[in-house]
Formats: C-alpha cells, structure tokens, sequence
C-alpha cells in the first residue's frame, strides 16, 4: 500500500515537473501573452502614472502590429496604486496571482518597487522599474528586476557638473523636497559641492505639497545665489520660476528630470527660457523625440497622445526591452528564459535614449545623461553641447 | 529691509487667499455649526470651472468670474440641498463625516473631469509685476486683498444690518428659538452655503490666477484652516484677519527662520491657540446648560 | 426554542455572551482564518493580512470615537508612530522584535499623553482639529529627526521571528496579525464590559451628566487616548512589518480618515462593526473593479484617461449613503437581518 502510494506521489511529481517544461508560464496561451503594469493611475501621480502608461502601450501596439511576437498578440492589464505602497503591495499580488500576467513592463515608482520588491523578488517575474531608477532596486542585483535609466544622484551630479564648470566661482543656492526624492538630489549634489567646492548661499528643503514659494524666492534674492538648483517636480519648480520673475532675479537655474515636462513650460511663461535640465531619455525638441511622437500618434488614443510627457519615452524603452527578450525566448517562453535574454540585452536601441544594455551582474542600464536647454519659443527641450 | 517687505507683502497676499478660504469655513460654521472639511476642494473645483470657461468660451476677466461663481452657487445650493439638509438633527461626527466624504469626491473628480497636469488661469489680467522701489507684486495679488478688505467690510455691514444677516446670526445663536420665532433655518443654511461657496471660488479664482491650478490646490484649505481656528469658527470677519496674520507670520517665519518649520506652523498654532483660547481671538465662549 | 432575552443578574448582562452557539461558532471561524493562509493564493492572503491589520487598528480608533465618543483625525500619527517605534528599536538598533512590540505600542501612548493632556479641554469638532493638526506635525517630527529615524530615508523592516517562531513566511505573518486582532478583539471587548468600559460610555452619552455620577473625566479620557494609541501603535508596527519598508509618506492622512470611514460603515462603537465595515471597506475596490470590469474594453480605455476615479468617488459615495440611510452601519443591518430570522413572518 505504502509503495503504490510512494510510486503514485512520485508519477505525480514526475507528472508536474515534465509538464511544467512542456507547458508554457503563466499568462502564455497560445494567441497572448498577458503583462501588467503596477502604476498610479488616479490623483496628482496619475501624471506620470498614465503617460507612463501610455509608452508602454505604445511599444505593445508597435509589436501587435508587426503580427504580435511569434504569433502572439501582447495584451496590457493596468492596476492602479495610487502612489501608495501598500496598495503597489496589494496589486503586484494581485498581478501576479489573479491576474496571471506573464511579465511587469512597468513598475510603481521609487519608494513603491522598493516596497514590493520581496513579493518581485520571491515570485520571480520578470519586472521592468522604469519611473524611479533608485540604489535600492538594482543593488544588490536581483534576477529579475530591471532598472532602466540612470540614478537620481548621478543625475545632479551630471547637472551640478555641467553649471558648475560653465559658472566657475559663482554662488549657489538649492531647494530641495523632503522625502526620498529630495534626499537622492541633496546627496548628488553634496558629492559635486565638495568635489568642485561649490559656495553654497542657500540651502532649503519644503514639504510636499508646498504650493507658495514666495518666502523661499525670497531668501533666494536675499543670499545673491547666481546659480540655482530648483528641486521641486512639477507645481514647485513652476512656483519657484514664477516667483523668481517678480523678485527680478534671474539665476541660472537647473532642474530634474522628474519635473522636465514640456506643459510647465507655458506655465512658466517666459522666464523658463534657458532653463537647464539633466535627463537619460531624448527632449521632444531634437529629431528623435520627433520621431517618437510620429511613431506614436497612430498608435494611441487621442487624449492619451495629449498626456504624452518624458515617462512615455521611459515607459517605452523600458517595454521594449521586455518584449525583445520575449522575441528571443520564441514559443517556449518561460520566467528563467525571460529574465535571462533580458540580462543580455545588449546596444538595444529604442531612439528615445542611448542603447541599453544590463549584464550578467547588472540590472541597471545606467543610460548615458544629456543636458538640455528650455526653448520658450517652441515650448520645448533642446539638448546643449 | 527690503528683504522683510518683500516677505510681508507676499505673505499678506497669500494671506488674503487664506482669509478668504477662513471665510468660507466661518460662514458655514456659524449658520450650521458645522466645519466644512470640503472647503479646499470646494475652492479647487470653482477654480477649475473657471478654467474650463476661460479655455473653451472666453478669457473675458467678467465672464469668467460671473459664470465660475454663478457655478459656485449653484454648486454650494446643490450640496446643501442634496447631501447635507438629509443630515439636519444628525450628531455632529455624522455630519462633519459627510463633508470629509464629499471631500473625497470633489478631490477625485478633479482627475475624472479634467486631468492631473497644472494648468495657468489666464484672464489677461493679475499677471503683470507691479515694482514699487525694489519690491514687487502681481496685481492680481493686490487685487485680492482688495477683495479681502471690501468682504470684511460687506460682511460687517450685512450682519449688523440686513435682516437676513441678523437671522443668520440667530440661527447661529440658537436655531430652535430662531424657528419658533418664524426664521426659516432651512433657508438660512442654505444661504450659508451658497454664500461659502461663492466666497471660496473667489479665494480659487485668485489663487490660480497668481500660483496657477494644480490637483493639489485643495491643500489650500488644510492651509486656511488654522486661520478660522485663531480667527474663531464662528467668526467669520475675524477668520478672514486671520488668514492675514497666518499668511504674513508664515511668510517671516519661512525668511528668517528656514521653511520646513513654514508648513508645519499653522498646525502648531492651532494647538497653541485651542489650549489657550478655544474660541479663537474673535469667536464666542460658549457655554452649555444642562 | 428562545422566546426572548432575559437578564436576571448583573454577570449575565455584562458577560460576553449568553449563547454556547456563538463560541461555538466563533471558534469554526478562529480555525478557519487559521487554516486559511494555507488554502488561499498569495493575493488573498495579502489581502488578509490587510484586513487583519486593519481591525486591529480600527479596534483601537474604536476605544477613543466609538465607546467615549472622542472624535480623533490624528489616528494616522499614532500609527505612523507604532511603524517607527517598532522600526527603530528591532531595525535600526537591532533589539529584539518584541521590544520593538512593546516600543511601537508605549510609544504612541506616551504621545497620546503628550496630545491628550491638553486637547482635554476641548470636545466635539475642536478635539478632532486638534488631533488633526497633531498628524501633520508628528509627520514632520519624524522626518527632522534624521538621526533616529532615518529621515526621509525610510527604515527596511524586516519579518520578526521571537519565541522560537519565524514569521518570516507570508502564512505564518499572517497567523501573526490574527493573533494579536483576536488579542485586541477580545482586549476591546472585555475593556466594554468592566467598569471602565462603562465610564467611556457614560463619557459619550453625556459628559456632564457621567462626571455628576462620579467618573473623572479627566483621568477617563487620557485613559481611552492612551489605550487606543497603544492599540493603533501596535497596528502601526504591524502595517510596517507588511510593508516591509517604513517611511512617512506610506502613512498618508487619508489613512486616518479610511479608519473613520470604516467606523462609520460598520457601525460606530461596535466591534464587530468595526470587523465587518473593515471587510467592506478593504473589498469595495475589489467590488468596484469587477463591477467596472464587466463593461468591457471599452471601459478600459476610458480607464487610462481618469476613470480609475471613480472607485474614490464611489468611496465617497458609500460613505454617505450609510450615514444617510443607516447611521447604525452594517452591524444594524445585521441586527435586523437576525431580528427578521427570529420573528419572520412577523416584523418585530
């Protein structure tokens, strides 16, 4: 009895393991395969969460209609968190076991994959974080999670670099956030302070959220700074710019590339013109950008094409890499294949930023940095040589 | 010198908006005894309606007023009618619960109607730098402590004067003895909110013209709220002084003292001020019989 | 058969309850929740532990709102507060776990004595700005005090293991939080039925009325902040731990109000209320988004350009139809439904 029971667990066992090999991962039929993304889709995130999204959406539709990958189309399942960890929590869960999806073409934000990153890590699925690239997501390297982009300190640091070397011997003021973010630029910008012995006249963090500058600009004005780092994402750094206008004041200001969307230009008015920024994927003002918003005009709905911001191109390079390893892995697609062709990703180009590539200990793309020069005329990013 | 002007000018403009929001909170306050935590979305959803009116009719600076309070009325008479009458003779956490609700609709609606990008309210007016020696000032900015002023005024003159703003004050009083004595609270709390609403919107209108529209703007009530508390709730010219004195005391203490402590303080000062004098500078002890 | 409920003596009014059925009952569910991380897949589980988490937290908003009637918006402070008590003291300082229990639930409560002791003077809508602006400035504490908390940084927290035990798996994490929502459960409960339950109760009704019949007000309120700033650190820790990474931002303000909501829609002072609006609340996304899904694509399109607000709008919504129609919350339609049970086909 004991034996029949042993050789039927064993069969059994058997059984599952040549079937496991046969059949295909989770989310695999034989018409599609399913990915979803983690991302805030609702509240004032939404803004980079939908034109992330959007990118995404663009690389997938771009692959359906070259006949879908070996016969497969790509389908998107969106699951919104709102920002907030513990739901990124609940719905990388809920992807991975609900939904089934196959692959994360896109994941949350910083804080957000760092806070599901053992649920990412434990499943195995193969993962893309392209919003917020930080320390913590690529290092130590984990099989499966991608980081496409460069890091937020490298960034300052390419930023301070540049304004320094243009603007020796001047004075500089900064104004950071203060939360994760603001930390990562405070840090990028410590190293190049002490590197290069930059005179610091201000130095200031506001809270999320802050919407009136005045008393900041103002202290800004006061210290003289000629060279200015201006830390906010969105609404800040507009706040910021306009306040600096009715103070008279015009320091030769930088900018993030979380902020370094093309709206707030306009907002600014003119005096956004000649603002520096730092960013790893191409303004809309140079000929690839163009061809970008080309390429995705047919492929996205109207009001999407509206949204579209520098998290689109992310969004995009980060699904193409994704779906170029699936290509390679053909019909018998698994996590293990998946997760292996994308480490060896090699000078794949996207044209929306320098070629990316990992390595076997490398989940981190580390994409080269351009800096770019608002153009108020043409409301738009130029790069600077 | 020039320094502490500056700070103080635009703290007294920001101020303003403060006290205009304050306001918005007092005059619900005192007609229903309730605080209005949808104040701020209330200030941001008249803002963007006005928006919606500049991008797609006109940018006349009048048409654009008129029709985004017109809307604000409207909208302050629908919530009173539709959400809070039903709530008349429900316990206080109840109703204060419904406005945090309502809250949360008016916030969501934001991205559901329009989207999460900034926007600049452009009216073809407020925007120009006025300098007078080294400092300047928007006019807009000017123009809202204009405003503030002459709400003050019209609301001290309306209270004392006008029948309606004396029966207000008596349905703050005690609205059973208002009742018996033939004032129609119904009425009065609706006129609260229609009247809150429009004061609001002016607050919105004024805001996105000088630091433009954004999804966060609702924060703007959270940033006024400690001005009704050192104002009084139920003072509604007193609230309004106070979201002057918030918005310069703010503004010196982000200059001299570094700005983290800037956002922080109106919270700070709402303890101090409910340990001290619960009923603010300018309200009302009240006391309970048993 | 039962022909009604009779009460001779004082123990049989204040026991738990009178009826072998309901412990009976009670423990089919106690296993059942036991036996269920092993029977569920990942994402219920989660959701569990989610929910798990939450009763205890809303247990502990329970004692202050429901039974004395305080009404706090500060909840999120003394959560945030638990999170990093427990994070500091069994992260950073590397103590051991139950330390870092006993730090996340002392912590809270001694600044609920910090924030209680002079809010006492206040009642009604001015105690809960108070505490209002008291969640904003614990915040900010937080993140000046780099040196102890990391700052802006966050804290890792890592799965505690003490006793012997490792509840580093998701199951047994999970068998963690039903422990101590059964703890507090019970802890609640029995709080009610003695004499200081009675007092809290006494203080909501009427407080001038309760300090005639001779209880301190004084002493009984501090007493209800603390006890429920000791629960809701305790959930702090616990909601850190499922997070697995603690900072000020995955403790929004909305947090204070989603447990006042579920309050509410369960039906305020009631801990079984305070159970069953926490299932509610933390499923209506899940409700929602069936419901949406049912429409097709072409909802899904629409999804990408703003309609993912609807589920807060809805929130919102239910939110004020239970105030509206059943300010008892679930817990009286649950009594009606039993009353309809006994009586039908008669009405009362």
């Amino acid at each position: 009895m004991r034996n029949t029971l042993a050789a039927a667990a064993l069969a059994c066992a058997a059984g599952t393991m040549s079937f496991g090999a046969l059949a295909a991962e989770q989310g695999v039929t034989d018409t599609e395969i399913l990915l979803g993304s983690v991302i805030p889709l609702t509240g004032p995130p939404a803004l980079l969460g939908v034109a992330h999204t959007t990118g995404v959406k663009v690389a997938i539709a771009e692959a359906n209609n070259a006949g879908g990958v070996k016969g497969r189309k790509l389908r998107l399942v969106m699951d919104d968190d709102g920002y907030v960890s513990a739901r990124t929590l609940q719905s990388t869960r809920k992807l991975i076991d609900v939904d089934k999806v196959f692959a994360i073409p896109g994941h949350s934000g910083s804080g957000q994959v760092v806070a599901a990153m053992p649920v990412l890590e434990k499943s195995g699925i193969p993962t893309i974080a392209s919003v917020g690239p930080v320390k913590a997501i690529y290092d130590p390297p984990r099989p499966n999670v991608f980081a496409v982009g460069s890091s937020y300190e490298d960034g300052i640091r390419a930023l301070v670099r540049y304004l320094g070397d243009r603007n020796p011997g001047k004075t500089w003021g900064i104004i950071t956030q203060d939360d994760d973010y603001g930390v990562a630029v405070r840090d990028g910008f410590d190293t190049v302070q002490k590197e290069k012995k930059l005179n610091v006249v201000l130095s200031a963090t506001y809270k999320r959220g802050q919407q009136d500058f005045s008393s900041e600009m103002a202290r800004l004005k006061e210290s003289g700074a000629e060279v200015f780092l201006a830390g906010g994402i969105i609404s800040e750094n507009i706040a910021m710019v306009k306040e600096m206008e009715k103070l008279s004041i015009k320091p030769v200001t930088g900018i993030f590339w979380p902020g370094r969307v093309e709206a707030i230009l306009k907002l600014m008015g003119p005096a956004s013109d000649g603002l520096y920024a730092v960013d790893y994927v191409e303004p809309f003002g140079s000929p690839a950008g163009q061809a970008f918003m080309e390429k995705a005009k047919p492929l996205v709905s109207e009001a999407e094409f509206k949204g579209i911001n520098r998290y689109t191109m992310a969004g995009y390079a980060g699904a193409r890499v994704l779906i170029e390893a699936i290509k390679r892995c053909g019909r018998e697609l698994t996590w293990a294949c998946t997760n292996a062709e994308m480490a060896r990703t090699k000078d794949l180009e996207t044209g929306v930023m320098a070629p990316i590539g990992f390595g076997p200990n490398s989940r981190f793309t580390d994409s080269r940095l351009q800096i770019m020069q608002a153009d108020f005329a043409t409301l738009s990013y130029k790069p600077v040589q | 010198m020039r320094f502490f002007l500056e700070l103080a000018l635009s703290g007294l403009a920001v101020g303003a908006v403060y006290g205009l929001v304050a306001m918005g909170f007092a005059v619900i306050y005192k007609a229903t005894g309730l605080v209005n935590f949808a104040q701020g979305e209330l200030t941001m959803i008249i803002a963007y309606i006005a928006w919606t009116i500049q991008t797609n009719l006109t940018g006349n600076v009048a048409v654009v007023t008129v029709g985004a309070l017109g809307a604000a009325l409207l909208l302050g008479l629908a919530i009173e009618r539709v959400v809070m009458r039903p709530m008349l003779g429900e316990p206080v956490f109840a109703t204060v619960m419904v406005t945090i609700a309502l809250a949360v609709i008016l916030r969501s609606s934001i991205n559901f109607i329009w989207d999460a990008y900034p926007h600049g309210l452009d009216l073809g007016v407020g925007r120009s730098v006025v300098r007078a020696g080294a400092v300047g000032i928007r006019t807009g900015q000017i123009a809202v402590v204009a405003t503030l002023l002459a709400m003050l005024a019209g609301f001290t003159l309306f209270f004392r004067y006008s029948r309606f703003g004396i029966a207000m004050r008596a349905v703050a009083a005690d609205d059973r003895t208002a009742l018996l004595m033939g004032v129609s609270t119904g009425r009065v709390h609706a006129a609260a909110w229609a009247a809150s609403a429009v004061i609001s919107g002016i607050a919105g209108i004024f805001f996105a013209v000088s630091y433009d529209l954004s999804p966060t703007m609702f924060q703007l009530g959270l940033k006024s709220f400690p001005a009704t508390i050192l104002g009084g709730l139920d003072a509604v010219i007193g609230s309004g002084l106070g979201g002057v004195i918030i918005g310069v005391a703010e503004n010196l203490a982000g200059g001299y003292l570094g700005s983290g402590t800037k956002e922080v303080a109106g919270f700070v000062l709402i303890i101090v001020i409910l340990m001290v004098r619960p009923f603010g500078l300018f309200g009302q002890r009240d006391i309970e019989r048993v | 058969m039962r022909s009604g409920t009779f009460k001779e003596t004082y123990p049989e009014l204040i026991a738990l309850t009178d009826s072998r059925l309901v412990w009976f009952w009670g423990a089919v569910l106690a296993i059942a929740l036991a036996a269920a991380p092993y029977l569920v897949n990942a994402y219920l589980l989660s959701l569990l532990t989610a929910i798990l988490i939450t009763v205890t937290g809303v247990l502990g908003l329970n004692i202050l709102t429901g039974y004395t009637g305080l009404i706090s918006l500060g909840h999120v402070g003394f959560l945030v507060t638990g999170a990093y008590g427990y994070a500091v003291v069994s992260g950073r300082w590397g103590l051991p776990p139950l330390l870092g229990f006993a730090a996340s639930g002392s912590v809270a409560a001694l600044l609920s004595l910090v924030v209680g002791a002079p809010s006492l003077r206040l009642r009604g809508l001015y105690l809960a700005i108070t505490t209002l602006a008291f969640a904003f400035i614990v915040s900010h504490l937080i993140i000046e005090a780099a040196p102890l908390t990391n700052g802006a940084r966050g804290i890792t927290v890592e799965r505690p293991s003490f006793g012997g035990l490792s509840f580093a798996s998701d199951q047994a994490f999970a068998h963690l939080c039903l422990a101590i929502a059964i703890l507090t459960l019970f802890g609640t409960l029995n709080l009610r039925r003695s004499r200081i339950g009675r007092a809290f109760v006494a203080i909501r009704d009427n407080d001038i009325a309760a300090r005639a019949m001779g209880v301190n007000l004084h002493a009984y309120k501090l007493l209800a902040f603390t006890t429920s700033a000791f629960v809701t650190g305790i959930a702090g820790a616990l909601y850190g731990i499922y997070l697995s990474y603690v900072s000020v931002e995955g403790f929004p303000f909305l947090l204070s109000i989603e447990a006042l909501a579920i309050l509410i829609v369960g039906g305020l002072g009631s801990p079984l209320g305070a159970i069953l609006g926490t299932i509610f609340v933390t499923l209506l996304p899940e409700l929602t988004r069936s419901a949406l899904a049912m429409f097709g694509s072409e909802a899904e399109a629409l999804f990408s350009t703003g309609a993912q607000e609807l589920k807060s709008i809805l929130y919102g919504v239910v939110i004020i139809l239970f105030l509206r129609f059943e300010p008892r919350g679930l817990v009286g339609i649950w009594h009606d439904i039993r009353r309809l049970w006994v009586h039908w086909p008669l009405r009362f």
